[in-house]
């Protein structure tokens, strides 16, 4: 094996550990599963790495099967997570804790941090006429009294 | 301890990007960015130089110190952002590094494969999840994250076991493995043919992934369809039933 080759290993192997340590911190359901995305991508470039080593295709089709199993992760973690978001209203995978084990104590929340307060943009008041169904394109116009 | 000390090649910089990482953990006071972003930048960069042997040609090394640091770089950032559309993005960049990678190690259909699935289709999915579920700006669960030091330290001595055992194999091409690679090879090659390339072709042409994957993986291939098929059953099924026009 040449020096060349462990470099890109090691490139793969990085990626994947960063992706472990987003999965493990993170505690938005969107990032997590970004981050096992990224997981996937240290190991597809491994694969890409040992069918160079190899001199054989077979890694690059790995790589390809990756792919496909990739995009089905995603699009069933997406539909997941817009389930699990329409019943509790938040993204906070703490709120999912009630599986946690009876020995350990279900995770605190800080709250010394809040959420950025929701915008209030200034309504505009309602001007001109009304519009009333039937009569669009009549080219009559009734005023609001 | 006397492994630690023989490798301090290996673990200095792993504890100099370990921290960086940690600094740039999403936490209650905002620490300034700038110092973990330069901890863990010097801590990949000395892990690179002590990886490379013998150097290969000036432009393929160059290319790859580009593509390496910008992959591993963006992807700290994504990890650690506290804004999830920008760790979208950063992960978008993340894959557009792969994906050079990819092209330096004569993988083209690949590069160009990945860029469209990831960066065409992922990506702007996640986006619209985003966009839907989260309209409201920063949440306090982004600012916060769970376990930054354990999960630091577990991650980085992961990182450092498997540097390790590259380090080993780059070591070490002994005489005792060679015979052992030699019939992995012949059996290799005698299972799946079609997947060496063919006689007077290099190696990653289309025409190769062709052969190989309609080839010696026909029938996985058919099962990679299908298991999109249900994977696109099961999103359906899944996914929320409700209202029309509300999320």
């Amino acid at each position: 094996m040449t020096p060349d080759i462990a470099r890109y290993l090691a490139v793969g192997a990085a990626l994947f550990v960063i992706g472990a340590l987003g999965f493990l911190t993170r505690r938005n359901l969107i990032l997590m599963v970004l981050s096992a995305e990224l997981m996937l991508h240290g190991v597809s470039l491994s694969l890409v790495t040992f069918s160079r080593m190899h001199q054989s295709m077979e890694g690059q089709s790995f790589t390809v099967f990756l792919l496909t199993v990739a995009a089905c992760e995603a699009g069933l973690a997406l539909s997941l997570i817009l389930a699990l978001y329409q019943k509790r209203k938040s993204l906070d995978v703490n709120l999912w804790s009630t599986l946690h084990e009876a020995d350990v104590p279900p995770p605190v929340d800080d709250i010394s941090i809040e959420s950025t307060p929701v915008q209030q943009f200034p309504k505009l008041t309602p001007a001109g006429n009304v519009p009333v169904p039937g009569t669009a394109g009549s080219g009559v116009n009734t005023n609001r009294t | 301890m006397q492994w630690l000390s023989s490798h301090l090649d290996l673990v200095v910089p792993l504890v100099v990007s370990a921290l960086g990482v940690w600094w740039l953990m999403p936490q209650r006071r905002s620490r300034p960015k700038v110092v973990g972003l330069l901890l863990s930048l010097c801590g990949f960069v000395i892990l690179e130089g002590s990886l490379s042997g013998v150097p290969g040609p000036l432009t393929e090394s160059v290319l790859f110190t580009i593509f390496a640091i910008g992959a591993v770089l963006c992807g700290v950032l994504m990890v650690t952002c506290r804004n999830p559309v920008y760790g979208a993005l950063w992960f978008a960049l993340a894959t557009l590094s792969t994906c050079g990678l990819f092209l330096l190690q004569s993988a083209p259909f690949l590069a160009a494969a990945t860029i469209v699935v990831y960066a065409g289709a992922i990506i702007v999915t996640f986006l619209f999840v985003i966009m839907l579920a989260q309209q409201h700006g920063a949440t306090a669960y982004d600012q916060q994250a769970s376990q930054p030091f354990a999960a630091t330290v577990g991650a980085f001595v992961l990182l450092g076991a498997l540097l390790a055992t590259l380090q080993n194999w780059s070591v070490q091409p002994s005489a005792a493995d060679e015979p052992a690679v030699a019939t992995v090879q012949a059996t290799a090659s005698s299972s799946n043919p079609l997947s060496q390339p063919a006689p007077g072709q290099t190696l990653g042409t289309m025409n190769g992934l062709g052969r190989s994957l309609f080839g010696d993986y026909l029938f996985a291939v058919e099962l990679a369809g299908s298991l999109l098929l249900i994977a696109c059953i099961g999103a359906i099924a899944i996914a929320p039933r409700r209202a029309q026009g509300t999320l």
